[in-house]
Parts: structure tokens; C-alpha cells; sequence
């Protein structure tokens, strides 16, 4: 395509040195505070940062978080991305704009909508209250659950987008195939289906886990002080008490737990796939 | 003779470029609140006044105050409005200069509290504001700080959280109303994390309330003034509480930035923000309650705002050197206590 390697190379120059020069850089220089104490170059911060019950409750919390919901939209988006790939062409447009829309709303209005419907007066509590399940209404909100439900409200679209693009890009006489041979539909899932969309999953994944560790707004709308997360910690460590230390101790875990979360989500696919 | 038209006409064109070259710039740092009232009421007749160009930069006091620090050597913002404790740990980091309040006509207009809120010279209050307790007047009876703790009305209580402008000073009057009045707060805070699985939330946004109070979710809460308009709005029986042990709130004030090369400007925007016409037409707004004792507001203002000379020596405000010297710690201990 390119005449030789230093064209290629000159024409991504401009976007290199303008990622490094407003991302990068910025980033490495905030990184680097929690390396760093007395002019050295120590892990102090991060042996101090675990020593701390409250940080490793945090920390455990958030990750088993962002596990739950990038799990349980795993499983929802296959049912809604299998359902929508089978509708006829028009529908399934109007199915991808439905799916879409909430994107477009702002994450703070998605979030303060909840505490309309998860409150004691809100749609959830009139079905149990009316249903009989229970005689007062619960308290939903400022709950773990009310965070669990923001975050897979938040992120479930992009799960949902991912897989139906790569269902799309299955052979379409892949599963008539594996029916054919005899499979039930769990092996025709297990078998046939994940392996050809594990490209998809692990783009769904990373987005959904990424986003649901890196979350602000949400946790601490519908969780507050109940449900500290890690990025509810960052905060109050830099706007209270101006530890930014502590701080880029934080950014580094959770920068980290991101990368980590797309090298293993590729390397379940990859040997889901080799076998 | 055309060369000279052409060179008239290109002068003519670049003037007022020159014009605005000339032009004096006053850069100023405030909170992003109501923004288009400020720009109506104070920034466009003071531009007016002045002749000069207003840049104003906004955000949270720690990204303000972060960047007056990284701009220290060449400072970039001229007069910043900051809470009493910022404008403290401003003056500590050698970030501001002394006010010459003798350039300030409006200075002996102020309440006492205002004239030097931090006794260093350093900053004028341009507001206060009581902190007390909104509550639901046909549920619940508050006489003091202490009944939001009580077992029959804590289960519909949202309480600030520490990080917020109005979580410390609660914990301050609520350790007074417990007997427990030491200022590293370890008292009210232990307190609350008896109690606070019952607690509906800690609330790190007062917007949220409103929502709160109407959905029924909470009974009371402790809020500043500031945001009580949206709770009479509300078609509820909400009171503001008059607890035996007083109310609490806080104070915003300028300061003027260290080596500033607008420091004059700076001074004139300063007393003009502080006039009696202004500060009358921001509480009439009821964007801020009056630092200025020479206001007098109209019945509808006055009640939803922080408003007299009385209301202004009764409060019960944290001094900043506690504040500051203790910030770091009260977070620790409220992430222990309440956060776990």
C-alpha cells in the first residue's frame, strides 16, 4: 500500500505525537507520582495503599463489581444480540437504534432515573408491595444492587453492539450445521457460537468491565459512601485531602486491572478456541 | 494616492484589533455555579464600568486552586472567589496577597464576620450561608441535632457526606448536640457509623434531595441554605430547623493572586462585587446571601436566604485552621467508621 516503512511511519507521525504529547505523557507523569517519595523511587505508596483494610475492601469490591455486571451482560447480550440477528432487516435497524438511544443520553440522567424507579415510591417497589412479596417497601436504593443495576444499564448497550457484530460475521449455516449433526443448543452455543464470536466478547468485555471499574457518577449516585468504589476513593482522596499520591496509586490499579481484563478475556478465547 | 487609500483602509481594518490589544484584561476564578446570572448581573456592567475585558475561569476550588499553583511563577488568574478554608490554604501555599481594604469603599459595608474572615488579611467574605436541617414538619419534630439520630426518624434521614461543603460542619453541630465537640469530629463520626446501615444515604449532592424529599425516600437532612428554595417548591410541609445548639454554615471570600499584574483591576472588581447594588441584586436572585449589611431584601428573599445581622453572628462557623489541619483525618476516620 505504502511506497516503503518511512512513509507509512511519516504518515503516523502526526497522530503519534499528538496521543503522546495531550494522553501519554499527562498519564505517565500522573503514574509516576505513586512511584515516587522524597525524590526515589520506591512501591511504598502501594504497599501502603494495601496495607489499609478500607482500600482492600474497595479494591475487592469494585473488581467483583465490574466481574458481576461484565458477566451477567454477557449473558443477556447474547439473548438480545441473537434475537435481534434473526429479525428481519427492518427491525432488526429499529431493534440497533433502540438498543442505541440510551447511549445518547447523558450517563447522569441514565443514573438519577433510577432513583426514581428503584425508590420507595418507584415502579419496583409498587410490583413487590403490590404483588405481596412484600407488606412495606424496600430500601433498593443506595444498595450494592442499586449500583449493580446502574452500571449493567450503563454498559449493557455496548456489550449488546459487540455481539451483534460479530454474530453477524458467523456463517450463517453454521448452527443448521451443528443441529443437523445432532448438538443441543447449549453445545451449538458452547461449541460453535462462542468460539466464532470471541472476537466480539472480548471487545464486549473489556468495554463493560473497563467501564464499570471506571465508573464515577453512578456508584456514587446510587451507592454513595455505602458503596465506596475505587474512583469514588480517587476522588475524595485528590478534593479532600489533596492526596494525589493516593490518588495515582488508584489510577495505576485500575489502569492495570483494564489491561489485565482484556489480556485474559483474549487468552479464554483464544484457547476456548484451540480446542 | 490609491497606495495611501489602500494603506488607510487596512489600517482602518487592523483597529480594532489594536483597539483590543490595548484593551486592560482582568482574569477571575470562580465556582461554576449560575454562571448566565453572574454574567448578566456582575461581569457584563463591570466590563461596562471598567472598559476592560473579564476572562472568567470556572471549576471546583481543587482545580482552581491546583492551577494557581502550577502558575505561581506567572500567575495566569488575578482574584479568585474560594470557601474560607481554600483561601486559607491558598494564603499558606504563598499563593495570595494581602487585601488593601483601604481601596475597598465597600469594605466597613460588610458584616464583621466577612471583613477578615481568616484574621490574615488575606480575603473578604462576599457570602455566608446557615447549614441547618430541612425536615418534613408533619413526620417528625427537630429540636436538635441529635433527634436525626433518633431510632423512630434515622431510617428517613440522607446526612452529607465528609466530602462535601456541608458534611463537616453537620458533624460539628451534631458532636455538640452528643457532647462530643473535639475537633478531629471522631465523636459524631462514630455516631453515625452506629447508625448507618439505617441511614438512607450520605448524600454527596444536595441537588439529590429535592428528589429524595419528594419521592418520600428521606424525611430530613441537614442542607445548606442555599439549597432550600428547591424544598419549598416542593407541595410538602418542609421546615427549616432552629436546633437548640444553633446553626452551622460557611463563607466564600476573594483573594487576590500573589504577583498578579492586575492587582488595581482586581481590587475595583472586588468592591464592585461587594457594592450594595450587587450584592442586593444577587440575593434578590437568590443566587447569594448578602456579606453586605447595607442590603435590605424583599420579604420573598430574605426567607430563603441567609439574611441579617442577627442570622450572620449566630452561626456556628469551623475555623479554617481546623478545617485544614484536620481534613485529611476526618476523611480517614469517616471512610473507617461510616465507608466500610
Amino acid at each position: 500500500m505504502f511506497q516503503n516503512r518511512a512513509e507509512a511511519l511519516a504518515l503516523a507521525l502526526p497522530a503519534a505525537v499528538f496521543a503522546t504529547v495531550v494522553f501519554l505523557l499527562p498519564v505517565a507523569i500522573l503514574l509516576s507520582e505513586g512511584f515516587r517519595a522524597g525524590g526515589a523511587w520506591t512501591l511504598s505508596a502501594y504497599t501502603g495503599f494495601f496495607s489499609e483494610t478500607l482500600n482492600r475492601t474497595v479494591f475487592l469490591r469494585s473488581f467483583r463489581l465490574a466481574i458481576e455486571v461484565t458477566a451477567v451482560s454477557a449473558v443477556i447480550g447474547y439473548a438480545a444480540a441473537f434475537a435481534i440477528v434473526n429479525l428481519p432487516a427492518n427491525g432488526k435497524g429499529r431493534m440497533v437504534g433502540l438498543v442505541t438511544l440510551p447511549l445518547m443520553i447523558s450517563p447522569v440522567a441514565r443514573t438519577y432515573a433510577w432513583i426514581v424507579i428503584l425508590g420507595r415510591t418507584g415502579i419496583v417497589n409498587q410490583a413487590i408491595t403490590g404483588l405481596g412479596f412484600s407488606a412495606d417497601p424496600l430500601r433498593l436504593l443506595f444498595t450494592e444492587t442499586a449500583v449493580f443495576i446502574g452500571l449493567l444499564q450503563l454498559f449493557l448497550p455496548l456489550m449488546i453492539l459487540s455481539l451483534i457484530s460479530a454474530l453477524e460475521n458467523m456463517p450463517k449455516d453454521a448452527i443448521p450445521a451443528a443441529r443437523v449433526l445432532g448438538a443441543n443448543w447449549f453445545q451449538v452455543f458452547w461449541k460453535v457460537v462462542l468460539p466464532l464470536t470471541r472476537e466480539g466478547l472480548v471487545v464486549g468485555g473489556t468495554l463493560v468491565f473497563t467501564g464499570s471499574l471506571t465508573a464515577y457518577i453512578t456508584p456514587a449516585v446510587l451507592g454513595g459512601s455505602k458503596v465506596l468504589m475505587l474512583e469514588t476513593l480517587m476522588y475524595q482522596q485528590v478534593s479532600v485531602a489533596n492526596d494525589f499520591v493516593s490518588a495515582s496509586v488508584i489510577a495505576f490499579i485500575l489502569i492495570v486491572m483494564s489491561f489485565a481484563a482484556n489480556i485474559l478475556l483474549k487468552r479464554l478465547a483464544t484457547a476456548r478456541s484451540r480446542r | 494616492m490609491k497606495k495611501a487609500l489602500m494603506v488607510s483602509a487596512a489600517l482602518a481594518a487592523l483597529w480594532p484589533f489594536a483597539a483590543s490589544a490595548a484593551e486592560r484584561t482582568l482574569t477571575i476564578s470562580v465556582y461554576a455555579f449560575a454562571q448566565d446570572d453572574f454574567k448578566t448581573l456582575v461581569y457584563d456592567p463591570f466590563e461596562a464600568q471598567c472598559g476592560c475585558k473579564l476572562v472568567v475561569e470556572t471549576g471546583n476550588s481543587v482545580e482552581r486552586l491546583a492551577k494557581m499553583e502550577a502558575n505561581k511563577a506567572n500567575p495566569v488568574v488575578d482574584l479568585a472567589a474560594v470557601s474560607m478554608a481554600d483561601a486559607l490554604a491558598a494564603s499558606r501555599a504563598g499563593l495570595t496577597d494581602k487585601i488593601d481594604t483601604t481601596k475597598l469603599a465597600n469594605f466597613d459595608k460588610l458584616y464583621d464576620v466577612a471583613k477578615d474572615p481568616n484574621g490574615d488579611g488575606m480575603s473578604v467574605g462576599y457570602t455566608f450561608y446557615a447549614t441547618s436541617i430541612a425536615y418534613r414538619s408533619d413526620k417528625m419534630k427537630i429540636e436538635s441535632w441529635a433527634d436525626l439520630l433518633k431510632p423512630e426518624y434515622v431510617g428517613h434521614v440522607a446526612f452529607p457526606n465528609v466530602t462535601t461543603n456541608q458534611g463537616p460542619p453537620a458533624l460539628y453541630m451534631l458532636g455538640l448536640s452528643l457532647g462530643k465537640d473535639t475537633p478531629d469530629l471522631q465523636g459524631p463520626i462514630a455516631a453515625l457509623g452506629e447508625k448507618k446501615d439505617d441511614i438512607v444515604t450520605f448524600y454527596e449532592k444536595s441537588s439529590q434531595l429535592v428528589q429524595l424529599m419528594q419521592q418520600e425516600e428521606i424525611w430530613a437532612a441537614p442542607i445548606g441554605r442555599f439549597s432550600w428554595a428547591g424544598f419549598t417548591k416542593l407541595d410538602l410541609p418542609v421546615a427549616w430547623a432552629t436546633p437548640k445548639e444553633g446553626q452551622t454554615g460557611g463563607m466564600n471570600v476573594l483573594v487576590l493572586t500573589k504577583g498578579s499584574k492586575n492587582q488595581d483591576l482586581a481590587m475595583q472588581f472586588m468592591d464592585f462585587w461587594l457594592s450594595t447594588e450587587i450584592q442586593t441584586k444577587l440575593a434578590e436572585k437568590l443566587i447569594d446571601s448578602p456579606a453586605n449589611s447595607e442590603v435590605k431584601l424583599s420579604e420573598a428573599a430574605a426567607g430563603n436566604l441567609t439574611y441579617g445581622e442577627e442570622t450572620a453572628k449566630s452561626l456556628k462557623l469551623i475555623p479554617s485552621a481546623i478545617a485544614l489541619d484536620n481534613r485529611a483525618g476526618w476523611l480517614k476516620t469517616w471512610n473507617e467508621k461510616v465507608g466500610q
